[in-house]
């Protein structure tokens, strides 16, 4: 087979890789998904980035929800994460969520996995936001980096080839079905990969957002690729703002402040020195659902109570410096680094775009709409509803990690060819960038102001329309690739310009407030559990939002 | 808003021949860090620039380059004017973007048994301090001795520590360990001290690792006679000739006003094989008020056992040393060695404060010494420099007497047991100095320590001089002008 490279300007023949299973993506879902597909069949797993040092799962630093205790149960954690995600989850998801949960983490264990332990034994556990029993196990306060660590580890006996810093651009397609994808190397040669069944891990995408904890491969490739291959999505405009983001230095706002430091104690006061969270929610003050949160610091921080840097005060000195070393080592290390020691000052935080709970509508298998189209991770959606439970998404990669490889490794072996029209088209694409006009990083600038001004915490319909009409005129500018290296940046753009627009286009269609979505010019007398609406979805074929039976 | 000017690496192997540095003037906001600076001139200047990244939060170690020449992860660095950016000392792909896989594919994994076991809490806290390694190679780019001897380099050796720590963990790490080059480490403390996570591994890792290897029989057979030595007469180098104890009273008094008084722990290199470095270093203290007090029962500090996993013996020469000055009621114990200055502060703990000589001659101030008109380079000494971060004061001492040119402070290979147990290690990194040194165009060498000045001789035609020498070589020029003028 022949296939164009951009760099040497040349068809090459020996491009191509099949795999029985090909894994997009190189987070906890996609690593722990090509464990678990390696066990039948020749797995390949590809990563924009280096693997174990991309996506969002090393960053992670709270921790993972599991029901471990007697004293604890599987329904309390089903209840908890439903009524913390505004009863949009969907239900099905949740409960394989929460029994499968302890499962995953003994893998984990068993892989070599550190958590902090208890004196007798067994994994420790810390009280984190909207959950009625401490179930959330740690280690530290870099919980995901020892799950990817240890995934890793594993993966490398498995036999998985990995190929990292590839891109891929899109999925290749022989009719409806998936049976691979195309990738971008460094240069921008094309790499064209063939599989039985194709993993989407690539996780979220609130990079979208100015402000934002993601890695920098939080760019919604998956969410992109999907649905420009027909699949479909669901709840996208359910963004989670993390309530604690730091603010200086600017160039690095955004980046995550543990909910840990919340779970461990500590206090929110805006800047009259006011615990602001008793009027807001009374009962579960800091330790409220993320969505109430960061609602509160947003409103506290608009009515002028806020600090100069733009922020509230997130307070850990009353705690014994011993404890804030010990269970908050990252985050005592970086605010140093930045010049605060945190045991001695309040640290300053702001809310942040932090996750994304729609994405592909997947069933209990990890199947997407598409034929051998899989998704784990925070590319799908449904398994948080409206609003994530802290702890939930790292649960959620082990789980439906295994869940999606065990499918897609299943899935039977099939002839590889790959539809040669879909070649030339990703080659036209990427050709056309070297005559593009504008560098992808101004237009990308561009959309993360307009995301977090128009499609941010607050919202209301005007500006909704009015940042869907801006994203719409940034999707007809044209990137410009300065050489062939540069041709992933610009697909990576698009991508992004495609994610937001499915954001906004969810969140025009969802007419309440629910969960982590706040429409402001609508007013409703129901409460969550009791909205008549469901899902929204969003395909190349249709788009709406689901109704349901109230009881 | 400020500009900025910043010289960033450049190298495109498919069509340069040689990388070259390029200038970019830059607008940062307060507080930017290394990795603005570079997306700054990606997105406004040269979109061909190639670095990695990804968290911007220090922690996946994708973005570690070298600022300055020390290894540095770009997100957590602050930007300063003037830096210059380079990659790690890893094979080049692009720009910035090294090939980390050699070395994260030494990196072992654990490997599971057929039974599971979950570590006890004890376990686990000693696993932690091990596991925050986020494999950034930041280590491996400042290891001397990989770049001259095949070695996995700290991160590999940290990993093996740790699964050696770990009941889950099935192979034999500690043999694996040995011959993925475990007694090359210099025990230089570079890879400890640019490491973004602080992970002590020549103490944590590489030190456990030895013991753990002396314990099935691994210790190489020249650190094996070490060790029989120092149990044998106390001393780790054996006797060639008059010893500096040998030479001086128990207490030497100052030939002015008495400033301070400080017992002096001379150690095994200064007293046996560079007894008159030792004397110099007299003379010049009793010159600047110093009295000085020497036990002469004190024994070896156990260093060289420490350094080579030998620890069988190290209460015995503790207690030792720790009584020959507490039974004097000394509270300052002074070093010459950096050696010694380094175990005494870091592995001892003493009920008295120990200070190197630098230290104790800048505290308490010296008299002027004449200069010379000489041309000299200062090598800083690993266990001086890192172990105990004593970086100025010997520079301001020499400085009182000649012209000091810098070179950059790499380890001559004389440390952690290398000299002696790796030979053919320690000779390259000793050419690795001369070739820094000629490079310096300076006529004479000074250092403050035993190892390094003995090392170094063998690999350099210049003359290699202790701090102290040097200091009394001003005051012997001082006096002889003095004595001139007053025959004229």
């Amino acid at each position: 087979m022949l296939v164009y490279d951009a760099r040497t300007n040349k068809m090459h023949s020996d491009a191509v890789d099949t795999a029985h299973v090909l894994v997009i993506g190189s987070g906890g879902a996609g690593v722990r998904a090509a464990i678990e597909a390696a066990g039948y069949g020749e797995t390949m797993l590809v990563s924009k980035t280096l693997t174990g040092k991309g996506g969002c799962t090393t960053m992670a630093e709270g921790g993972y929800n599991a029901v471990l205790r007697e004293t604890d149960a599987c329904e309390i954690h089903y209840e908890d994460t439903l009524k913390g995600g505004a009863y949009l989850n969907d239900p099905d998801l949740v409960q394989i969520l929460v029994h499968e949960a302890p499962q995953r983490i003994r893998d984990l264990l068993e892989w070599g996995a550190v958590f902090d332990v208890t004196d007798s034994c067994e994994v420790a556990q810390r009280p984190f936001g909207g959950q009625r029993f401490p179930r959330t196990c740690y280690a530290g306060d870099r919980t995901g980096h020892e799950m990817i660590s240890t995934l890793v580890d594993r993966l490398h006996g498995t036999g998985v080839r990995i190929e990292n810093e590839v891109t891929v651009i899109s999925l290749l397609q022989e009719g409806q079905r998936v049976n691979g994808a195309i990738g971008l190397d460094r240069q921008g040669a094309i790499r064209v990969m063939l599989a039985d069944a194709t993993i989407l891990a690539t996780g979220g995408g609130t990079r979208i957002y100015d402000i934002s904890t993601n890695s920098s491969s939080g760019t919604g490739d998956g969410y992109a690729i999907g649905y420009n291959a027909s699949a479909e999505l669901i709840d996208m405009e359910q963004i989670q703002f993390h309530p604690t983001g730091a603010v200086y230095p600017y160039d690095a706002r955004g980046r995550l402040v543990t909910e840990a430091v919340r779970g461990e104690g500590g206090l929110l006061k805006n800047v009259e020195g006011e615990r602001f969270m008793k009027r807001y929610d009374p009962e579960r003050m800091e330790l409220s659902t993320r969505d109430v949160v960061a609602r509160a610091i947003a409103t506290e921080i608009l009515e002028g109570k806020g600090t100069k840097n733009g922020g509230v005060y997130l307070d850990v000195t009353h705690l014994p410096r011993s404890q804030i070393e010990r269970r908050l080592p990252v985050m005592l290390e970086q605010f140093l680094k930045f010049g605060i020691d945190i045991r001695d000052v309040p640290m300053e935080v702001a809310p942040t775009a932090h996750h994304i709970m729609g994405g592909l509508r997947i069933t209990t298998r990890g199947e997407t709409t598409l034929p051998c189209l899989y998704a784990c991770g925070e590319v799908s959606g449904g398994v948080h509803g409206a609003n994530r439970l802290g702890g939930n998404a790292l649960a959620e990669t082990q789980v439906f990690g295994k869940r999606a490889g065990e499918a897609a490794g299943r899935v039977k072996e099939q002839k590889k060819a790959a539809d040669q029209k879909m070649i030339e088209d990703a080659e036209q694409r990427i050709c056309t960038f070297l005559q593009g006009e504008v560098p992808p990083s101004s237009i990308a600038r561009s959309l993360q102001t307009t995301m977090w001004e128009g499609a941010g915490i607050f919202r209301n319909g005007p500006d909704l329309q009015k940042t869907l009409g801006i994203i719409r005129h940034l999707q007809t500018l044209h990137p410009k690739a300065a050489s062939p290296a540069n041709f992933a940046e610009c697909c990576i753009l698009q991508n992004m310009l495609t994610t937001a627009s499915l954001v906004v286009r969810s969140a025009l269609l969802r007419k309440e407030s629910r969960g982590a979505h706040l429409r402001r010019d609508i007013s409703q007398n129901w409460d969550p559990e009791h909205s008549p609406y469901g899902h929204t979805y969003l395909s190349l074929s249709r788009e709406g939002i689901e109704t349901r039976a109230v009881t | 808003m400020r500009e900025i000017s910043v010289k960033v690496f450049r190298f495109d192997p498919s069509c340069d021949t040689t990388p070259h540095l390029q200038n970019y003037l830059v607008s940062v906001k307060e507080g930017a860090r290394v990795l603005h600076v570079l997306h700054a001139i990606h997105d406004e200047h040269d979109p061909s620039l190639s670095y990695r990244y990804c968290c911007g939060s220090g922690q996946c170690g994708s973005c570690a380059v070298k600022l300055n020449g020390q290894p540095v992860l770009a997100c957590m660095e602050e930007a300063r004017d003037e830096m210059i950016i380079e990659p790690l000392d890893l094979p080049i792909k692009k720009d910035l973007i090294v090939d980390m896989d050699p070395y994260l594919d030494r990196i072992s994994s654990l490997v599971p048994g057929a039974e599971f076991r979950m570590p006890a809490p004890d376990e686990v806290e000693a696993i932690k301090p091990l596991r925050s390694c986020i494999e950034c190679l930041a280590c491996v780019s400042a290891c001397p001795a990989l770049k001259v001897i095949d070695f996995a380099g700290p991160a590999a050796m940290r990993e093996d520590m740790r699964l050696s720590l770990d009941p889950r963990d099935t192979c034999d790490r500690v043999t694996e360990a040995v011959s993925e080059g475990l007694f090359t480490c210099t025990s230089c403390q570079s890879c400890w001290k640019v490491c973004p996570k602080n992970i002590e591994i020549p103490g944590k890792a590489i030190e456990k690792l030895r013991a753990l290897a002396n314990r099935k029989g691994l210790t190489l057979p020249r650190h094996e006679e070490v060790e029989k030595l120092v149990r044998e007469t106390g001393r780790s180098v054996d006797r060639t000739g008059t010893t500096f104890l040998e030479q001086v009273p128990e207490i030497l008094e100052p030939y002015g006003e008495v400033k301070a008084t400080v017992g002096f722990f001379v150690g095994c290199m200064y007293n046996m094989r560079l007894p008159q470095t030792a004397l110099d270093a007299m003379e010049v203290l009793r010159r600047n008020g110093i009295r000085v007090i020497i036990p002469k029962e004190q024994v070896c500090c156990g260093s060289p056992l420490i350094r080579t996993g030998q620890v069988e013996f190290l209460d015995t020469l503790k207690s030792r040393n720790i009584n020959a000055y507490v039974f004097r009621n000394i509270d300052t114990v002074m070093t010459m060695c950096a050696g010694c200055g380094s175990t005494l502060k870091n592995d001892y703990q003493t009920p008295f404060k120990v200070m190197d000589i630098n230290e104790v001659l800048l505290r308490y101030g010296i008299e002027p010494p004449a200069r010379l008109p000489v041309k000299a380079t200062y090598h800083d000494p690993c266990h001086l420099l890192r172990g105990q971060g004593i970086r100025t004061q010997p520079r301001e001492l020499i400085s009182k007497v000649v012209d000091l040119v810098e070179m950059p402070a790499i380890c001559c290979g004389s440390g952690g047991g290398v000299r002696s147990g790796m030979p053919q290690e320690a000779a390259a990194l000793g050419e690795n100095r001369r070739n820094e040194i000629d490079k310096t165009g300076a006529d004479l060498v000074i250092s403050s320590c035993p190892f390094c000045e003995f090392h170094i001789k063998e690999h350099t035609d210049k003359p290699v001089k202790n701090v102290a020498t040097v200091l009394l070589e001003g005051y012997r020029e001082k006096d002889r002008r003095t004595a001139q003028k007053e025959t004229c």
